[in-house]
């Protein structure tokens, strides 16, 4: 990331700027004229601040995501709130996104607006990167900056849902038994306990809940059916690995779907993860996350 | 293809600039600079009204039609262009003799600017206007030679800076710079066009480019070819000299047909002229050859006529050696002076407003129209500008004719004091200037300058007064005594008075000339140079000097050369934005803020001021209790603190009826109460 701020297209306005200002300066030297003079060195000072005033400006600027979703999906928009004490032009680059004019308008202080990023591939990202840009005071002159700012949480973003594909360990079998699985909410009831966070809201148990007062939900027996394990093995190309990812969310969100338990089992940089996931957000944290495994093939 | 590519993006018209202020910004100052051409007579009055009216309907017209231009306005745009640019051509080749292409440009520019005003539907082309705006302040400011000119200058800058930044607040969708920033944008933007004021080099005096001659308001002389200043009386001292008075140019004595050295006329401070030359110079009116003692006169028997069409080739005056480098200079007559046309020595050539002048032999040129307000006249001089030591080694052998020699080395009497002083002071010198060099010297080392002297008695002479007197006197005085030391040793030497160069104002470009520039110095014939000038007065000390008076006629000085127009103006605006800001400051923010101001200022005023520790409820409870009567105050209390801390917010109507029911409530001291706390 530079530091610095650089002219966007430079060479035709300071071009320009220069050969006004000589002109000028030539024509009031010979022309013996001290107003003349004068009107030009108060224009080359707008020049020269019109020109290198988006400098400071942009140089001096300071900007914060404030917050930002934890997940999103490639390809799809996704809406950061950032901050600026300045009115600035922002295009994302990293991951790629909409330009926008984001600061105060008017004369107020800082203000948050929203930036949309729409991210192409899959990943987990801790820091978005932007070019700012601005021609204060003056509009004559557009000078930028890239920086990277750290995002307050983890983005994870999933891939898109891909053509799902049954598992390639039981073909017929498993389908018909995918689809009349019983759900994993719908065992047999043990009892009921008090409601604690991350309880699904299928589990609810509304009579216990009226009777006890506060919220209740269903103790289940195990779930009857078996985990089908999806093993994701990502090329090191990323449009192929892309694809791959989109399939296996794909499968996984089917297999859920219906109802089944789903082993995911994935390469992270922190190593080999086997893990079941439980919804398409856990699918889609788990594919962000995933990396490519040498001579990785495809999800099985 | 290229090319036609480049022109068809070129043409391209942009999106359409829906900023009204911004219009009106880059509308202000296209009429600042129409409004800055008139002022200096660039354009005429109608022109301008007419100019004013047309851009601003165009404007007008363009902002309506932004987003939909009617498709022939461009054509009519481009022909009205065109037909602009073959008038201006046409009127710069029809013209006999060209002498200045600035008026035909001011228009051109102005039409220009009038026809694009009907047709700025987008940014870029509010932008354009915006910098002919900047072309045509540069035409006027051409023909500027006063600070009153910095007016038109304030309000072009002030509303180009407006339209800068409303550009920006369009171009950012609402951005606008906060007021320190704007400070520290006109700051930093000050500093550069300082900087580059301060480095550039002044502006030299176009060559064969612009010869000004133009007629004032002078009126007419008595006699042509006389002068028309006053040789002076001693009743006239005690006032100073005014275009009315007998003494028209300003006090000053000398510019007639004598210079009586025992008088000094009481100078006025009023600017005389105003000179745009190549280099500072003494600006010689007229010298003197014949010295009676007390004054000095011309023996060359009256000008003659030079009868010639502008610009007048002039002699080459008596002992003048005309091989200096060429200095043009144009004087701009500013308030009624001596018919005399003032320039740098040896002039040769002359633009003046006549058909006539008159010319003597030493140089002298004398108008045959008075030279009041609106004159401008230029000079072109061959200055010669010899080093001392090439002065020192001037070996020519060129001669004056010996009636010359006698006219300049005439003496009214023979003065052996004189002499003998002459003598021993130049003992040790060989060479004219060295001689010249030393008798200045000494007048330095043993004269005092003062123009309160007593008057020389009657049929004294005034250098016998003044060498072996009490040595003070004015310049008069003390350049009589140096040319008539250099005679009495035999060196040619005249008396020439005229104008000191004047204080340079780096803003107009020209050398201010007032009428207490006035001043005699002497001049000294060398072979190869011709007359070369030497004032003694410049280092001649002031005698007793008083530290307060020239403390005070310091600061008189400075102030009177302070632009006060400008500085009153731009004080002025700053002090009002200032106030503004303060003010806005002060106010309020919110409904809520101005209900519980407008409490405690009720309060106050009826003796019970809010306590510290007193809510707003609490204290509007008091001032209901106090006025007796209804509960308005606590009704408004409760609403600004369901405002404030309840977030139930009044419709907007509500908010404006609290205010003003707050502001319009009383509350009054109860009779015969005292101060409840």
């Amino acid at each position: 990331m530079s530091r610095w701020a650089r002219p966007a297209r430079p060479v035709a306005p300071i071009a320009v700027a220069l050969m006004i200002i000589a002109t000028w300066w030539l024509v009031a030297h010979n022309g013996g004229s001290g107003w003349v003079q004068f009107l030009g060195d108060l224009v080359f000072g707008a020049l020269f601040i019109g020109i290198f005033g988006p400098w400071v400006v942009v140089t001096s600027a300071k900007v914060a995501v404030r917050s930002a979703p934890a997940d999103g999906v490639a390809g799809m928009p996704v809406e950061l709130r950032v901050r600026a004490g300045t009115r600035l032009r922002i295009r994302p680059v990293e991951p790629p996104g909409i330009e926008v004019f984001v600061g105060p308008v008017g004369r107020k202080g800082s203000v948050d607006d929203l930036v949309t990023l729409v991210p192409v591939r899959r990943g987990v990202r801790g820091t978005v990167t932007l070019d700012i840009a601005s021609a204060a005071p003056f509009a004559l002159q557009w000078w930028t900056r890239r920086v990277q700012l750290p995002l307050p949480s983890l983005l994870h973003v999933s891939p898109r849902s891909g053509r799902p594909r049954p598992p390639s360990t039981s073909p017929r079998e498993d389908v018909g038994e995918v689809r009349n699985r019983p759900r994993t909410d719908a065992g047999l009831p043990r009892g009921a306990r008090p409601y604690v966070s991350g309880d699904s809201r299928r589990l609810v148990h509304w009579q216990a809940t009226a009777h006890a007062g506060k919220l209740m939900v269903r103790e289940l027996e195990q779930p009857s059916a078996a985990p089908v394990t999806i093993t994701v093995d990502l090329p090191d190309d990323p449009e192929e690995a892309e694809r791959i990812a989109e399939g296996a969310l794909g499968t996984v969100t089917q297999l859920l779907e219906g109802g089944g338990p789903v082993l995911l089992d994935t390469l992270e940089p922190s190593g080999r993860v086997l893990a079941p996931v439980a919804d398409r957000r856990g699918a889609g944290r788990r594919l962000a996350r995933a990396v490519a495994r040498a001579g990785g093939a495809e999800a099985t | 293809m290229r090319a036609l590519d480049a022109v068809r993006r070129a043409n391209m018209p942009g999106p359409p600039e829906n900023s009204i202020r911004f219009r009106v910004a880059c509308l202000g100052t296209v009429l600042a600079s129409i409004a800055s051409c008139a002022s200096v007579d660039e354009v005429s009055r109608p022109t301008a009204v007419a100019a004013t009216a047309l851009v601003s309907g165009g404007m007008f017209f363009s902002h309506l039609t932004r987003t939909r231009p009617p498709g022939w306005i461009k054509v009519v745009v481009a022909a009205g262009a065109m037909a602009a640019f073959v008038w201006f051509f046409h009127s710069l080749t029809s013209a006999v003799v060209i002498t200045t292409i600035d008026s035909p440009l001011g228009l051109l520019l102005i039409s220009v600017l009038v026809v694009h005003s009907f047709h700025v539907p987008s940014r870029r082309d509010l932008l354009f206007s915006l910098a002919a705006s900047a072309g045509l302040m540069a035409v006027a400011g051409a023909q500027a030679i006063d600070l009153s000119f910095g007016l038109y200058v304030v309000a072009w800058a002030c509303f180009g800076l407006w339209g800068l930044t409303e550009m920006w607040t369009s171009s950012s969708g609402g951005g606008r710079i906060s007021v320190a920033g704007l400070v520290c944008a006109l700051a930093a933007m000050s500093a550069a066009a300082a900087a580059v004021f301060l480095v550039l080099p002044a502006p030299v005096v176009a060559s064969r480019v612009s010869f000004l001659a133009q007629a004032g308001a002078g009126g007419s002389v008595g006699v042509p070819g006389a002068l028309a200043g006053d040789t002076g009386s001693p009743a006239q001292l005690s006032r100073a000299g005014s275009q009315s008075s007998p003494i028209r140019v300003g006090g000053y004595l000398g510019f007639a047909g004598s210079l009586n050295t025992a008088l000094r006329g009481n100078l006025a401070t009023t600017l005389v002229m105003q000179v745009r030359a190549q280099r500072p110079s003494y600006w010689v009116g007229e010298t003197f050859d014949t010295w009676n003692g007390e004054s000095w006169t011309e023996s060359r028997g009256g000008s003659r006529p030079l009868r010639e069409t502008s610009p007048f080739a002039l002699p080459i005056p008596v002992g003048d050696v005309p091989l200096g480098q060429s200095d043009l200079q144009t004087f701009y007559v500013a308030n009624a002076t001596a018919d005399l046309v003032f320039h740098a020595e040896s002039a040769e050539e002359l633009w003046f407003p006549t058909s006539k002048v008159f010319y003597s032999d030493d140089g002298t040129i004398v108008s045959p129209i008075g030279l009041g307000s609106g004159s401008v006249y230029t000079v072109e001089s061959q200055v010669t500008t010899p080093t001392p030591a090439m002065l020192r080694s001037d070996s020519s052998a060129q001669t004056l004719l010996p009636e010359t020699q006698a006219q300049y080395g005439q003496l009214p009497h023979a003065y052996p004091r004189v002499l003998a002083l002459a003598q021993s002071i130049t003992a040790g010198d060989t060479t004219t200037y060295d001689k010249v060099q030393s008798l200045i010297d000494w007048v330095g080392a043993h004269t005092h300058y003062s123009l309160d002297i007593p008057p020389l008695p009657a049929g004294a002479d005034t250098v016998d007064e003044f060498l072996f007197g009490n040595r003070v006197g004015f310049c008069e005085q003390i350049s009589t005594s140096l040319a008539v030391m250099l005679r009495s040793l035999g060196i040619p030497a005249r008396e020439a008075v005229g104008y000191v160069p004047g204080g340079y104002d780096p803003i107009t470009d020209l050398w201010q000339v007032h009428a207490d520039d006035a001043h005699a110095w002497v001049q000294v014939w060398f072979p190869g140079y011709g007359w070369q000038d030497f004032d003694p007065t410049a280092v001649v000390p002031p005698s007793n000097p008083s530290p307060g008076a020239t403390a005070l006629k310091d600061v008189a000085g400075a102030l009177r050369r302070v632009p006060w127009v400008p500085v009153v103006a731009v004080l002025a605006g700053a002090g009002l934005v200032v106030a503004v800001v303060r003010l806005r400051r002060a106010r309020p923010a919110t409904w809520a803020a101005r209900v519980a101001r407008d409490a405690e200022r009720a309060g106050r005023r009826a003796g019970r001021p809010r306590r510290p520790s007193e809510t707003l409820v609490e204290y509007a409870a008091t001032l209901d209790e106090l006025a007796g009567s209804g509960t308005t105050w606590g009704r408004l209390a409760s609403s600004v603190e369901a405002s404030a801390y309840g977030g139930r917010e009044p419709s907007p109507e509500a908010q404006r009826a609290m205010v003003a029911e707050a502001r319009s409530t009383r509350v009054r001291r109860p009779v015969g109460a005292g101060v409840r706390d």
